[in-house]
């Protein structure tokens, strides 16, 4: 599905340059008033998640449908229902002025608010259609993935795992990696999906009639749960590209193990239960469900570390690797998700919480692997298939320049995060207290250079994809 | 320097070692190569280290972060109690609390959600806790410093959060 890869780009573009005016807002290199900062901030929180999911979805599509052809007619379905919600979102904060953020905390949205009330229900219906058009596409890919390996049994490696020797002598399929990340993805998007509607719908119903009353707990509970865990699966669905591209370009085979599966069941239940440390700052959720968060956090770490990011590394170990655009990507990838995650387990220890929650420490970790970490798998994965079809390999200068945007520039801009974080600065300040201002500054100089390299790689991939097209005609 | 400096002094090692690790398990590529199976049994082996190595890295900081969580026991919520109330876009707050005995603010906001955060002379955040609309969170503490305290919204509230402040002396 091109159509999801080629939009997700597109609004991925336009929220990284609303991205930097946030950041040169804070750092005093331009003013606005602070209403207009947090209708960006809404609208380039969600917009990047949702970039970044369409993305996932539409080479996670692409690879599922080589496995076992899916509905078309589905996936366009589930595709323009997403678009829907991303115009009602867009609208709602341009020219709405909705400020509420992203993760639209409950009574947030109808309190104190600056923006018309039509631009409050418009937002809340658009993420409600972006979570219908999600949850079509979750079942329809968990539809996928249970049939050709056989049911749910078949599908999380039950008997690969338990019956090893029989299931190899039956001569079974074993489900590839790629399909685990479908599975999980799937079955955790849908109960994602489930709380999402739960308190969207809550809160268009509230919208409609004020007198219903919304428990604040609940519905913070509920919001983390979906906004956690989608977040967390546009990583678990990208990694199915590094599973598939990685091992071409060591010229190695990624196959399943016993490991391999018990880590995705482990992912299954961990990237579910982690998002309690949300809630960590809320002295009266129940006082076990904190200790669940720590611990679900830390378990959360481990399938990563020590199946899928030591497993990549150990593809690339001494093989012939061939090192292009994609793999550098690929593999620089898996660096920024594995610093993301330290930066994360940091902040997911209790105590360590208490001066780090909502400051700046946030940004810097989820934005470690969400822009060097998912964002390269995604570029990786368009560059690998660019490179298949044309045989062109981007020259070691080009490489070097986009690599030193990208991976240089993106360091100085997330050090910036992570120092303010550590001096306290909260994070979600239209201006923000010493030292955030110069730090800013600095960090937005980062974001230049980063979107500098962004654009010679954009630059790149139009340039192979113009060379495909020279090729194929005669 | 800030109370967070050695988080974040672990967090620069742990993501410099990373990227040396990783580029010199990249390097690895310029030399002979290697057949998948030699690699692969080797780095199993090495694989459980590393998994035994994290799983002990986990329990050990489990047991060490246990004893500091700041939610308080039943008998460390005994002390004198301090009302804090959080408002678009203001702290109702006690203009004075005591140094060197145990209390606890009890903390509640009347519209949205914000957040409690007590920071200290040096700009240090030294506690916080949410103010949630009908519930009431109670953060004990005991302050062994005295002196001047500001007081930020640390939960996104509307237009003006950044600038919602407040301040109370310790004496
Ligand atoms: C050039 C690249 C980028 C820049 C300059 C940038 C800048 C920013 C800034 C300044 C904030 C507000 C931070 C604060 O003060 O609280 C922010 C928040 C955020 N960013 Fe980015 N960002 C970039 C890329 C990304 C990417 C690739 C993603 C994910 C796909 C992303 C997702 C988010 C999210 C979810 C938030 C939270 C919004 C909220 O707090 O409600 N950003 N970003
Ligand atoms: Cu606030």
């Amino acid at each position: 599905m091109w159509a999801y890869l080629v939009t997700g780009i597109a609004v991925f573009a336009l929220m990284v340059l609303v991205g930097l005016a946030m950041r040169m807002e804070q750092a005093h290199w331009v003013t606005y008033d602070p209403g207009s900062f947090y209708a960006m901030m809404t609208l380039h929180g969600s917009g990047m998640i949702v970039a970044l999911a369409l993305c996932g979805m539409g080479g996670l599509w692409f690879i599922m449908d080589r496995e076992r052809p899916m509905d078309q007619g589905l996936a366009w379905s589930a595709y323009a229902l997403i678009v829907l919600g991303v115009v009602a979102v867009i609208l709602s904060v341009f020219p709405g002025h909705f400020g509420a953020a992203w993760t639209f905390l409950f009574p947030l949205p109808f309190v104190g608010a600056t923006w018309p009330n039509w631009a409050t229900g418009t937002f809340l219906i658009g993420v409600a259609l972006v979570m219908l058009g999600w949850t079509i596409f979750c079942a329809q890919l968990l539809g996928c993935v249970l049939s050709k390996y056989g049911g749910l049994r078949g599908a999380m490696g039950w008997d690969l795992v338990f019956h090893h020797d029989a299931f190899v002598a039956s001569g079974r399929p074993e489900p590839p990696p790629a399909a685990f990340a479908a599975l999980i993805t799937a079955v955790d998007g849908l109960f994602a999906a489930a709380g999402g509607m739960l308190v969207g719908v809550a809160l268009i119903i509230h919208w409609l009639d004020p007198s219903v009353a919304i428990d604040p707990l609940w519905a913070k509970n509920l919001t983390y749960l979906f906004g956690h865990t989608f977040a967390n699966l546009t990583i678990y669905m990208a990694i199915a590209f590094v599973y598939v591209a990685l091992p071409r370009y060591a010229q190695r085979e990624w196959h399943t193990s016993a490991v391999l599966a018990i880590a995705w069941w482990g992912t299954l239940l961990f990237v579910a239960t982690a998002y309690f440390h949300h809630l960590y700052m809320d002295f009266v959720q129940p006082r076990g469900v904190q200790y669940i968060g720590e611990v679900a956090s830390y378990l959360a770490a481990f399938p990563p570390a020590v199946v899928t990011i030591f497993g990549g590394a150990l593809l690339i170990y001494r093989s012939r690797m061939r090192w292009t655009m994609s793999s550098m990507f690929m593999y620089a990838g898996l660096i920024g998700w594995l610093i993301g995650g330290v930066g994360a387990l940091i902040d997911a220890t209790i105590p360590v919480n208490v001066s780090l929650h909502n400051t700046l420490w946030v940004p810097a970790h989820f934005h470690t692997y969400l822009l060097e970490g998912v964002t390269l798998f995604v570029f990786g994965w368009i560059f690998a298939d660019l490179e298949v079809r044309t045989g062109v390999v981007s020259s070691l200068a080009t490489r070097w320049i986009a690599g030193l945007g990208i991976f240089g520039g993106g360091a100085v801009l997330l050090l910036g995060w992570y120092v303010a974080g550590a001096a306290s600065v909260p994070r979600r300040y239209a201006e923000e207290p010493a030292p955030g201002p110069a730090i800013a500054a600095w960090a937005s100089v980062g974001a230049i250079l980063l979107i500098a390299g962004l654009i010679v790689c954009l630059i790149e991939a139009v340039r192979l994809a113009r060379t495909r097209s020279a090729a194929a005609t005669p | 320097m800030n109370g967070a400096s050695p988080v974040l002094i672990g967090f620069l090692v742990a993501a410099a070692a990373i990227l040396v690790v990783m580029a010199a398990i990249a390097r690895t590529t310029i030399e002979p190569p290697e057949t998948q199976a030699v690699v692969t049994s080797a780095g199993y082996q090495l694989r459980k280290g590393w998994l035994w190595a994290l799983a002990a890295a986990a329990v050990v900081a489990l047991a060490i972060s246990l004893p500091s969580f700041p939610y308080g026991k039943s008998a460390t919520l005994t002390g004198q109690h301090f009302t804090v109330i959080a408002s678009q876009y203001s702290f109702e707050l006690p203009p004075v609390v005591p140094a060197g005995k145990n209390i606890v603010f009890d903390v509640t906001s009347k519209d949205v959600n914000h957040g409690f955060g007590i920071y200290d002379e040096r700009g240090h955040l030294i506690a916080q806790v949410q103010a949630m609309p009908d519930y009431v969170n109670h953060l004990p503490l005991r302050f062994s410093v005295k002196g001047h305290y500001v007081v930020r919204c640390l939960e996104y509230c509307g237009i003006a959060h950044a600038a919602m402040q407040g301040a109370f002396e310790v004496r």
